[in-house]
């Protein structure tokens, strides 16, 4: 999983019937020099994820990627690649002075 | 697999239900030089690590699906801490 921050929501007026039901929030990653900062900031290259947690513009998120982003909807199969598995209630990430992105 | 570093815990009360009781921790990934690298990931852990330990991350989520049921949103597990006297590892 990585994190990311909610930029947005997507609203479709045709889909997929898979995704009937599924919310499409858009997620900015968080960088190491972000995360560490706490600045509220992303940094990464933004993407649409499926959703069904319901986080708010600004929450800060982990997302699973690839084919594990649509267990969610075993046995049934959906075209989904990225899915919000928790909203972070707060992380503690301290990373080692000698990696430079603390700030 | 790959190494990574474990730099910082994470608290999440609201998760998908098979997520219920694991135990979250972010780490970095790391370069055959030890150097980390990329963005923070968050990986699920069994074992106990700690910050600062390196660690031997599993991308197979077929393993959390044993444990966690079929429908969890999640691939990345602590398989293994890495020994910090083992010479190989370097760090």
């Amino acid at each position: 999983m990585r994190l990311g921050i909610v930029r947005g929501h997507v609203v479709l007026h045709t889909a997929a019937p898979e995704l009937l039901g599924t919310r499409l929030v858009i997620v900015e990653p968080v960088t190491a020099e972000n995360l560490a900062a706490g600045n509220g900031k992303g940094g990464g290259k933004a993407l649409v994820m499926a959703d069904h947690l319901d986080p708010g513009t600004g929450q800060m998120v982990a997302f699973v990627e690839g084919r594990e982003a649509a267990n969610p909807y075993w046995p049934e199969k959906a075209p989904v690649d990225a899915y919000c598995s928790l909203l972070v209630d707060s992380t503690d990430f301290r990373p080692p002075a000698e990696d430079g992105v603390r700030s | 697999m790959y190494l990574a570093r474990i730099d910082g815990t994470l608290v999440a009360t609201c998760k998908h239900a098979t997520l219920e009781g694991c135990r979250f921790l972010v780490a970095r990934r790391l370069e055959a030089d030890g150097r980390p690298s990329g963005e923070p990931v968050v990986v699920i852990d069994r074992l106990g690590a700690r910050r600062g330990t390196t660690v031997l991350v599993s991308t197979d989520g077929d393993a959390l699906r044993k444990t966690q049921g079929n429908t969890v949103p999640a691939r990345l597990s602590v398989v293994g801490i890495v020994d910090p006297a083992s010479a190989e590892s370097g760090r």
